[in-house]
């Protein structure tokens, strides 16, 4: 009996030392740490472009601006662990432009700049990959990320890498970022088909292109036209993001943008004429005098302020400002707003409304105005004094239990957006986007 | 241009005095409508502006690299 209590006495001691271990153990400091990505999720996302207009910058500042673009992206993201999150962002764009089919407008016998060419310029494929890696703080109040991005087309390759760090503070009512990236593009040059027997190796006049095209106007076609040795072309952008939380229903942000570039900013397809220089027309198609000669470095400067406000449950309020200069001598001021209208729990729709306004760059010039004793010139109606109105509207559907399924992802949310944009230049376009996320069971 | 600076730090450094709100208090600011970002399909849009607009940045878009020429 006395050897059964000694038994019992230990038994109960040693409980209660296994208790007071596990009670020590909970007592230790261990906060509860959500997770930054609960689970993977894929954004897949696509769009289906076009635009005309009377002002293209391959036939110096007159001739079709068509052009369509069907772009489609993957963007996945992968909880590596409870604080790093790595996201692949892959996506293809195919194109056809009746302005870049003008490199060459004799593809099809008659060249006018008016009208489509066929040939191997008309459209293109652009391709693009960027890893993006973050990480999270245990506090969540820091947060940093490297990037790394590569595209390529078929006249252009661009190789871009850069890094963020975000620090939130004042209980995430306030926030402040710091970020960069370096962008080492280069060029494949292509000239318009008429400038080339001009280049370093070419037989001027005699070349097998003007065989048997009769050049009216001025016969002795003589263009001031020098290849780019550089084809380079280096991007460099640091940028600083404030952002407040103003009011339970109110909270807005601040942003700067630096971008200094340099390297062959020209495009080498785009055509000049000069104002000063006898015309020479081979059928209705203008001959060029030279391509667009821009400086070899440009600064750019945007400062932007968002401003959201929850006004219901129903309905809320996002506008968006930006004041833009560089050293090209080009201003400009962006505007847009948003009202997001919630119509049921699960569907919202956003019209919303968008102004853009510039000022022409220091080097733009009209269709044959130029003078051939300026150092710079361009006929880039992108680069020139315009406004814009753009009207849009959307629809989303939300559905925060992920029934609708994919295979192993559940539908989150599907997004679809149509913009139509005006210039008060003969220029136009619209746009169909959508985006549908999914989340991995 | 010190003018604009000077109204500039004003009004951030006004932002830093507003009342904090709690987390359990952000609800409505939670709301996927209020972040301070565009909607990730309004990306291709904004890629569009950035290459028929002179401006770009200051938006989260695009501020160079890639061609954009067409």
């Amino acid at each position: 009996m006395r050897s059964k209590l000694k038994l019992l006495y230990i038994i109960l001691i040693c409980c209660s030392l296994l208790k007071v271990n596990a009670q020590e153990k909970g007592n230790t400091n261990y906060e509860y740490k959500k997770r930054v990505l609960e689970t993977t999720e894929v954004d897949f996302l696509t769009s289906y472009y076009a635009q005309d207009g009377e002002n293209a910058a391959v036939s110096g500042g007159i001739g079709t601006e068509e052009l369509t673009d069907f772009t489609s992206t993957f963007v996945v993201s992968v909880p590596l662990n409870d604080d790093d999150i790595l996201t692949v962002d892959a996506g293809i764009s195919a194109y056809t432009s009746a302005s870049s089919s003008n490199i060459n407008p004799f593809d099809d016998g008659q060249g006018d700049a008016f009208q489509a060419s066929s040939g191997a310029s008309s459209g293109d494929v652009w391709s693009n990959l960027t890893l993006n890696y973050s990480h999270s703080s245990d506090d969540r109040n820091s947060i940093w990320s490297a990037k790394l991005s590569v595209s390529a087309e078929y006249d252009y390759f661009s190789l871009g890498f850069g890094g963020s760090y975000t620090k939130l503070f004042n209980e995430k009512n306030t926030e402040v970022g710091v970020h960069g990236s370096v962008y080492l593009d280069t060029w494949k040059a292509i000239y318009p088909i008429e400038l080339r027997p001009f280049g370093a190796n070419g037989n001027g006049l005699n070349d097998d292109f003007f065989d048997g095209r009769t050049i009216t106007g001025n016969p002795n076609y003589d263009p001031n036209f020098t290849e780019f040795s550089d084809e380079g072309r280096n991007t460099y952008n640091v940028g600083l993001s404030f952002s407040q939380i103003l009011h339970r229903n109110v909270q807005g942000s601040l942003a700067l943008d630096v971008v200094h570039q340099e390297g062959l900013l020209s495009t080498p397809f785009q055509r000049i004429y000069f104002g000063d220089v006898e015309d020479s027309f081979i059928d209705d198609f203008h001959l060029a005098d030279d391509i667009e000669q821009l400086p070899d470095t440009r600064l750019k400067i945007a400062i932007g302020g968002r401003l959201n406000y929850y006004i219901n449950q129903k309905l809320s309020l996002r506008t968006f400002y930006r004041y833009y200069f560089d050293d090209w001598g080009i201003t400009a001021h962006t505007a847009s707003v948003e009202v997001p209208f919630k119509i049921t729990d699960k569907f919202t729709i956003y019209p919303s409304y968008r102004f853009y306004t510039q000022t022409a760059a220091d080097y733009f010039y009209t269709y044959n105005s130029a003078l051939s004793s300026a150092a710079f010139y361009t006929s880039d109606f992108d680069l020139s004094e315009y406004s814009a109105n753009q009207i849009g509207f959307g629809v989303s559907y939300v559905d925060i239990f992920n029934k609708a399924h994919v295979w192993k992802f559940g539908i989150k949310s599907i997004d679809i957006k149509y913009y139509n944009y005006d210039r008060n230049t003969p220029f136009n376009s619209n746009i169909i986007t959508a985006g549908i996320k999914f989340v991995m069971d | 241009m010190i003018k604009r600076i000077l109204l500039t730090a004003i009004f951030t450094s006004s932002l830093f005095s507003c009342v904090v709100v709690k987390e359990y208090d952000k609800v409505n600011l939670n709301d996927p409508d209020m972040v301070l970002t565009d909607k990730p399909c309004d990306r291709n849009i904004t890629t569009m502006h950035s290459y028929r607009e002179a401006a770009s940045g200051a938006n989260g878009g695009k501020t160079g690299g890639g061609c954009g020429c067409n």
